[in-house]
């Protein structure tokens, strides 16, 4: 274990900081068709947002940037992704609080066997990703405190 | 705690590293990905729980530490990708199934789980540890939850590949993970799936038939010793069958907002899932419909089954919540509020053995497209699950259909302005005491009426504050609860908060069977106990800390629609998590 551990901190020093790209990973769009998540990159800045049903900060941050998506637009032009990782059993239940919940102007995708998840490394939800124009990820955040989504315009803002 | 200080030397060292939100990492044309997380407790001595004998003394000998740490690593490049993860129990910590079914008391034990994989456009092949599901996993899924400490992914390979959307195959075949060792037995499955709507090239809708097999191949069949729990009398039995054989058929229907996801899977060979019960076959229908109109949705859920949870393997290892291969998850509601959550509905042998019912979901928005900052959102949620009423073959005897859980709820969530938002919930819980008897004669049961309200306000970006108050008026054993938190916020890194949930009403002599009492040293009814809390949490972009410290109530933790049981502890916890 131990030799792990240390393999691992070799690992940390002995790599060079650059930017890492969205992964190529399968996910479920609004009408349950199967669309590679690469799809969504289309030149327009993001925000990808992992929830999910039984998370209740996740939908507090989902509605706070929806509430101010509109002043933001008028400043940036960007889009919002929300990642649902609720599997089988709440999968309708997700389905049916984005429509609920007004998300109506957000992408919202399905992600129930995890694999983006996984692949994201996202251990925690809410997780939060800043997304470039060309799939690039420059900022993650993990939590939400009410006031956070702030951060993430400034984030989105800083990209031009 | 040695190895706790290092990992926690290796998390700090990567924070200093990667100070900086942009930095990732790229190694040659690929790219490494690191997540690390790690929950601990140190447990302290509380005379209260002791004395109403919630704290076991065999609990105490284990330490008073416990951790759970993850680290993973991945790399891809391209279309491949490869990866590692070390789970560390240092030892675990109290409450999960590892060590309450193993009695792996004092050892502290890993597990390294890894993958390199190959993924094509149409096609796709992973070897090693693999994470799968079939239709809604009712025969068969392979995952990861770590808030129940549950990992059951198969050590073996899987292969998928798809005819322009029409026609998806997929294989695997694997040996399961079993807590923290690999589970001899074999575990293998196909899946097909036809999209109809794809055929005959009709876009406004889907149409998909589905359909998989799921075998699992005992690895031993010799007769073993079973001590029962109850009696502590031996019995030599034979485990398992050598084959179990599954199967599933499944049916999408999406049009016009409204979808029909239907499922049947049944056990052909008689199996079984505690080895001191009969054998024998199980199925289940499931049916999801759901509907939506602009801003108004729907969702309704059915399922009656039988005997349909499936171990890994039926040595008596101990069966315990790790040790399934397929997800047959409750359907109820899943509160996030403590008192709506105080007593979940947990099934146990009701859904083992024969269940039946369903849960209905309505939401809809009220909002104005020119005042983003103000909306209502309703939401109300009905669910209800009886006994199946037929002979049970695992019981040896007739059953009769009585409702064992109910739960009629309503939320309310209003944005008044930018400051001001309340939200204000109402739960109706109603379930049988005698879930666990399948011999008993009548229902007994216990009703509670739940009130939640909620305020957050906002002084201005960064700083906020929320207020929660909860009610629970109840006539189950322990009476009724009020609680209440404040937490503070410093957005974007800060926050903090104080919680107590009083149990305060005496509770009644005698009572049983809702959670792990020591009824010999049993002296509730003297006490009016405080569960109290104190926290903050610190986020820096991808990295954050919660430290917490407080006195925390028995009952069960539920995640996904499977829960484990926590025992009552007082003490600290720290929980951190980052990924770069």
């Amino acid at each position: 274990m131990k030799k792990l551990m240390f393999l691992m901190l070799a690992l940390f020093i002995g790599v060079s900081a650059s930017a890492q790209t969205l992964p190529d990973v399968k996910v479920e769009n609004q009408e349950g068709k199967v669309i590679s998540i690469r799809e969504v990159v289309d030149g327009t800045p993001m925000i990808i947002s992992f929830w999910s049903t039984t998370c209740k900060p996740c939908i507090m941050e989902l509605n706070a940037i929806n509430e101010s998506l509109y002043e933001w637009l008028e400043e940036v032009d960007m889009k919002v992704v929300a990642v649902s990782v609720d599997d089988a059993r709440t999968l309708s239940r997700a389905r049916a609080m984005t429509q609920g919940q007004g998300w109506d102007d957000y992408t919202c995708v399905y992600d129930k066997n995890q694999d983006l998840k996984r692949a994201m490394n996202v251990s925690l939800t809410p997780h939060t990703f800043i997304v470039d124009g060309k799939g690039n990820i420059v900022y993650s955040h993990s939590g939400y405190t009410p006031g956070s989504e702030q951060e993430l315009f400034e984030k989105i803002k800083a990209l031009k | 705690m040695k190895k706790f200080l290092l990992f926690l030397g290796v998390a700090l060292c990567a924070t200093f590293c990667v100070n900086e939100a942009s930095a990732q990492i790229k190694a040659g044309e690929g790219q490494v990905s690191i997540a690390l997380e790690s929950n601990n407790s140190y447990y302290m001595e509380d005379q209260t729980l002791e004395k109403i004998g919630l704290v076991k003394p065999d609990e105490r000998t284990r330490g008073n530490f416990g951790s759970n740490d993850y680290i993973k690593v991945d790399y891809s490049k391209g279309r491949f990708s490869a990866g590692v993860q070390v789970d560390a129990y240092l030892p675990g910590l109290y409450g999960y199934d590892m060590y309450t079914y193993q009695q792996r008391d004092t050892k502290l034990t890993g597990f390294l789980t890894k993958y390199i994989q190959w993924e094509d456009q149409n096609w796709g092949v992973r070897v090693g540890d693999i994470f799968d599901q079939f239709g809604n996993g009712l025969i068969f899924r392979s995952y990861e939850d770590r808030a129940l400490g549950f990992n059951n992914s198969l050590a073996g390979a899987r292969a998928h590949y798809n005819f322009n959307n029409m026609v998806s195959v997929k294989v695997v075949a694997g040996m399961p993970r079993l807590y923290d060792v690999r589970s001899n037995n074999l575990v293998y499955g196909a899946d097909l799936a036809l999209s109809i709507s794809d055929m005959v090239g009709w876009e406004n809708g889907i149409i998909g038939i589905e359909g998989s097999y799921v075998g699992r191949r005992d690895s031993d069949i010799s007769a073993f010793n079973v001590e029962d729990w109850e009696t502590g009398e031996i019995t030599n039995i034979l485990a398992g069958k050598e084959m179990l054989n599954m199967v599933s058929g499944r049916l999408n229907f999406e049009f016009a907002g409204v979808t029909l996801r239907g499922e049947y899977a049944a056990k052909l060979n008689e199996d079984l899932f505690n080895p001191t019960l009969p054998t024998a076959k199980g199925n289940v229908i499931y049916l999801d419909l759901g509907y939506n109109y602009k801003r108004f949705s729907a969702s309704a859920t059915f399922r009656r089954m039988e005997n349909m949870t499936t171990a890994i393997d039926n040595r008596p290892v101990g069966i315990g919540g790790g040790n399934v291969m397929n997800y047959v998850p409750l359907l109820t509601r899943q509160h996030t509020y403590s008192l709506a959550n105080l007593n979940p509905y947990r099934g146990s042998s009701v859904h083992t053995g024969g269940e039946i019912g369903g849960q209905l979901d309505l939401y809809y928005s009220l909002r104005n497209p020119k005042a983003r900052g103000k909306y209502w959102n309703f939401h109300l949620n009905f669910s209800m699950f009886n006994t199946v009423d037929h002979f049970n073959q695992i019981y040896q005897q007739d059953m009769e259909g009585r409702n064992v859980w109910l739960d009629l709820n309503f939320d309310v969530e209003r944005q008044w302005n930018k400051q001001v938002k309340t939200t204000f919930l109402y739960s109706f819980q109603r379930w049988d005491e005698e879930i666990n008897h399948y011999d008993s004669p009548m229902a007994h049961y216990c009703r509670s009426h739940i009130f939640v309200g909620d305020v957050t306000y906002k002084f201005n970006k960064k700083h906020s504050m929320r207020f929660e108050a909860q009610y629970l008026a109840s006539n189950d054993y322990e009476g009724d609860w009020v609680a209440a938190t404040i937490e503070y916020n410093l957005a974007p890194k800060f926050s903090f908060y104080v919680s107590d949930m009083w149990n305060c009403e005496k509770m009644q002599d005698g009572a049983y069977g809702n959670y792990y009492m020591d009824l010999d040293t049993y002296e509730g009814d003297n006490y009016l106990l405080h569960y109290y809390q104190v926290g903050a949490s610190f986020t820096h972009n991808s990295f954050r800390a919660q430290l917490s410290y407080g006195r925390n109530r028995a009952g069960f933790v539920c995640s996904g629609g499977v829960c484990r049981f926590q025992p009552a502890y007082t003490g600290f916890n720290l929980a951190m998590t980052l990924s770069f």
